[in-house]
């Protein structure tokens, strides 16, 4: 079976593509032999790159990603692009008028999101294969929990964001997912540095993270946060991720429990920013130059309204309309500004605590896959609550992993691994000691 | 009744390269919609990336108009729909403007300016086959977007159209000598000007073209906002258009009380700290302003102020084009002169900038020398500056091409001889000694040869002939 074939066949089984590659051609360097399959919201050259949404269908771009353009040339092959929700939109990957995918470990539950396909992908692959996925709220963190992967979301600015079809600039973040730490710290390693495309990239050179996976854990700290295990943690899963913390601690590192009092806010805080930023950056997609096509009748007005109807889904129209109201006048202060402010604070909390550790260790998710039928029964709100625990660090960019740590009746269970801001290092050390291998 | 009016400026700042872009700014031989990239079309995927020197030229002109330059500047998302703006957002400068609180000297008074802001221009949109509200279609063209442009805001502190047009001018000349901006191009200042009437509501006339449009556009809303105010009607608050065929203003759309935009800060664009060094390096790069420019024409060439003032306020090209011919020129009076009084009113006459004219301080001080030398006379050389500024061909050359150089004593002779038998009368008044009609016979003589002799030189040969003469 060729790689095509192969990719065709996870497709039928998973429904984890939305776009299979028939130029399968590799080279030399850093990625050779590998296969690297791209979130569908990061533009490829020449493939289809629709964001998971109807209305960007048939958007080619006539441009790679930086990220894509730095894996092609160490070598890898660029086998398609993976589903995900609607522009990011969603925690479950049902946010979607494409397919939806399906968890390797159990077909009839969620593969988490909003960077579901790369997370399937990564689990069921029998080729080496790597994933570039993107993270705004937790969309690598929580597929790859609920899938037994490692994902890594770096610090905001360590990858450039040219040639990512925005969620919400200022919190977007394109990371990786592998098979194990060391795989996804080679990713890393290839996608991060400077580029002069992206004004908000860190323009300092990158390490080779590579290293950072074979360190000890003698003299490390690691922070064990208070809020990041209280109500609405499952038992089971904060008992996983105990275990794994026990891990670091006998392999040489001080626990100590911290605490965050601004965690709380940070919920409201990361969805009122990124519906603000997501509502103006889907405005380009009125049937002018972007979005569908449909006959042209009355004026501008209404052919943009009828586009946008018809284009975007539910959750994308929610989060348009709600994002709009948080920025108008009258309550742009009350919700976008403080929104601002809150987010400050948050950092704030996170800089105070990486004062003495050196990294943080909580579950990355509060549960684990859901099944899609109770999925089914969760009003908006709730969906919005899963992000509990991965809000704070997006808000913050701060990097983080996640990192399987764990089963509950064969369900996979991750621990987040925080560090601060461009301590991708630390992080990394610390995911390399609590991975079973 | 006094009028309160607050212009907003745009102009298009001289940058090589687009406000996010690498995309040139000169559109010159651009086919429609050639001059654009992913990024000035907001392709999905693409980031803007800031024009180093455009941020440059803002501090420049923010510098020059006295103001406080900001600690950092950053970036707004202005969102409304429309089918100019590739994005439906224009990255703009909201909050925190690049500079603020300063002024531009208008005589005896100061012009507030509120704010001095960079912003990107949309598309071009080309109404086909009518005006704004009556086309039959509209075609886009994006060579423009993502053009830099500052936009400068004043405070009401405007009285009349007179004093409108005396500020727009000034800052134009102004902008000129910072070379940030190119006076000529179609289009480089557009204006929207805030005018109500003591009592009455704001009006906005939006995108005017042009100072002359600005005084027309403004004359029309006094005229319109009095009459309403003497029927006893509300002039009520909105947004018109400026018609600049007709001269007037229809209403756009009234309007809520503000334009809810919903701006956010511009995620893709990081924030940029402006210290004292970045400030000091613009500084150090600051020309001679027009004030200082006009005192020191004045000083160092003895040319009268209004003299000095209209050259300056004529344009950078112009002042150069003085100091050039002054260097080729021994009496800079004597330039000044003919460089207001004969040359830029033949330019303004015809309708043509210096720049546009092929009009050379080389061959302007040529036609001086041709005077001195006696080649021509003064009034030839008035009526050469008309051929002179429409085809910048030398002056000698001219005159050599239209037989226009003063006539030989042995040219001359015949025509007098022919005056005095013409004139019998008058030679006989003469000998009665009424040698007063010596000027009658100067003028006649000079009327024959076209002017191509001097005044002195008839006379001369007039008497010598006349006394020469047998009673």
């Amino acid at each position: 079976m060729n790689l095509q074939e192969k990719a065709q066949r996870i497709d039928e089984k998973y429904r984890a593509f939305n776009f299979i590659s028939d130029q399968l051609e590799g080279g030399h360097g850093r990625l050779e032999g590998y296969v690297v399959t791209v979130k569908d919201n990061i533009c490829v050259k020449g493939m289809r790159s629709s964001a998971g949404s109807k209305i960007l269908e048939n958007y080619s771009p006539p441009f790679d990603a930086t990220v894509v353009s730095k894996a092609r040339s160490e070598g890898a092959i660029i086998l398609g692009k993976t589903t995900m929700d609607e522009f990011g939109f969603g925690t479950f990957n049902v946010n979607t008028q494409f397919n939806i995918p399906l968890n390797p470990h159990d077909l009839e539950r969620s593969t988490g999101g909003s960077s579901g396909g790369a997370a399937v992908v990564t689990a069921v692959a029998d080729f080496p294969h790597l994933a570039i996925a993107e993270s705004t709220g937790g969309s690598i963190s929580c597929p790859a929990s609920f899938c037994g992967v490692v994902g890594i979301t770096p610090t905001y600015g360590r990858t450039s964001r040219w040639g990512l079809i925005d969620y919400a600039n200022s919190l977007d973040k394109v990371g990786c997912m592998g098979k194990n730490v060391k795989e996804a710290a080679l990713m890393l390693s290839v996608i991060s540095g400077p580029d002069e495309y992206d004004s908000t990239v860190i323009r300092s050179g990158t390490p080779n993270y590579l290293e950072y996976t074979n360190r000890t854990l003698e003299g490390f700290k690691v922070g064990v946060p208070r809020e990041y295990f209280g109500e609405g943690i499952d038992t089971e899963v904060s008992d996983n991720v105990w275990r794994g913390i026990k891990k670091l601690e006998s392999k040489g590192s001080d626990i100590e429990e911290v605490s965050m009092p601004f965690t709380k806010h940070s919920l409201s805080s990361y969805y009122i920013v990124a519906m603000a930023e997501a509502s103006t950056n889907l405005a380009k997609l009125c049937g002018l130059r972007y979005g569908l096509e449909l006959p042209l009748e009355e004026n501008f007005d209404d052919y943009f309204s009828k586009v946008r109807t018809e284009g975007f889904g539910e959750e994308a129209k929610r989060r348009i309309l709600l994002g709009t109201y948080t920025r108008m006048a009258g309550y742009r202060d009350a919700y976008y500004l403080k929104a601002l402010k809150v987010r400050t604070r948050v950092i704030e909390d996170f800089k105070r605590v990486f004062k003495y550790v050196d990294v943080l260790a909580a579950p990355t998710m509060p549960i684990v896959a859901p099944r899609f039928d109770d999925i089914s029964k969760l009003e908006p709100h709730q969906h919005y609550m899963m992000d509990i625990l991965t809000a704070a660090p997006n808000l913050a960019g701060i990097p983080m992993v996640s990192v399987p740590c764990g089963e509950i009746n064969g369900l996979p269970v991750g621990i987040h691994i925080m560090a601060d801001h461009l301590q991708e290092r630390k992080m990394l050390t610390a995911a390399a000691n609590v991975e079973e291998i | 009744m006094e009028a309160v009016i607050g212009l907003e400026i745009h102009a298009h700042l001289l940058t090589e390269s687009k406000l996010f872009c690498r995309c040139s700014t000169n559109l010159d031989n651009k086919k429609p919609n050639e001059n654009t990239c992913p990024i000035c079309l907001g392709f999905p995927g693409s980031k803007p990336m800031v024009n180093k020197s455009a941020l440059d030229h803002g501090i420049l002109i923010a510098l020059a108009l006295n103001c406080n330059v900001a600690p950092e500047i950053m970036f707004s998302r202005k969102s409304y729909f429309y089918p100019d703006m590739p994005k439906n957002f224009q990255i703009t400068q909201y909050e925190n403007p690049l500079a603020e609180s300063g002024y531009i000297i208008l005589g005896e008074k100061r012009i507030r300016i509120r704010r001095v802001h960079l912003e990107e221009d949309p598309a071009k949109l080309i109404h086909v086959g009518g005006g704004i509200t009556s086309s039959r279609y509209n075609l886009i063209d994006y060579n423009r977007a993502g053009m830099p442009l500052v936009e400068i805001v004043t405070e009401p502190d405007i009285k009349d159209t007179k004093e409108a047009r005396i500020f727009l001018e000034k800052l134009s000349v102004i902008l000129d000598h910072l070379g940030v901006y190119e006076p000529t191009t179609e289009g480089a200042l557009r204006v929207d000007a805030n005018i109500s009437l003591e009592g009455g509501q704001r009006v906005e006339v939006k995108n005017i073209t042009g100072f002359r449009n600005v005084e027309k556009a403004l004359n029309y809303e006094v005229v319109r906002q009095k009459s309403m105010s003497n029927m006893g009607l509300d002039v009520s608050r909105e947004t018109r258009h400026f018609d600049a065929e007709t001269g007037s203003t229809s209403s756009l759309r009234k309007k809520e009380y503000e334009d809810d935009y919903g701006y956010i800060d511009e995620p893709d664009l990081v924030r940029i700290q402006v210290d004292e060094p970045w400030i000091q390096q613009i500084r150090d790069r600051m020309p001679e302003l027009p004030d200082s420019r006009i005192e020191r024409f004045v000083e160092q060439y003895g040319i009268s102020r209004l003299q000095a003032r209209i050259i300056v306020n004529t344009g950078l090209q112009m002042s150069r084009f003085f100091e050039e011919s002054c260097r080729l020129y021994h009496d800079p009076k004597i330039v000044a002169n003919w460089l207001v009084t004969f040359l830029l009113k033949s330019l303004n006459y015809e309708g043509i900038t210096l720049k546009e004219s092929k009009v050379k301080p080389e061959t302007f001080v040529e036609l001086l020398k041709l005077i001195d030398e006696g080649t021509i006379s003064e009034r030839t050389a008035k009526e050469l500056i008309k051929d002179y500024t429409l085809t910048g061909k030398s002056p000698r050359r001219l005159v050599e091409e239209k037989k226009l150089g003063l006539l030989s004593e042995n040219e001359l002779i015949p025509v007098i001889m022919d005056i005095l038998n013409e004139n019998r009368k008058a030679v006989q008044d003469y000998q009665d000694g009424r040698k007063k009609v010596v000027d009658y016979l100067i003028g006649q003589v000079l009327r024959r040869v076209k002017a191509r002799a001097t005044v002195e030189k008839v006379r001369i040969l007039i008497v010598q002939i006349l006394e020469s003469m047998p009673r």
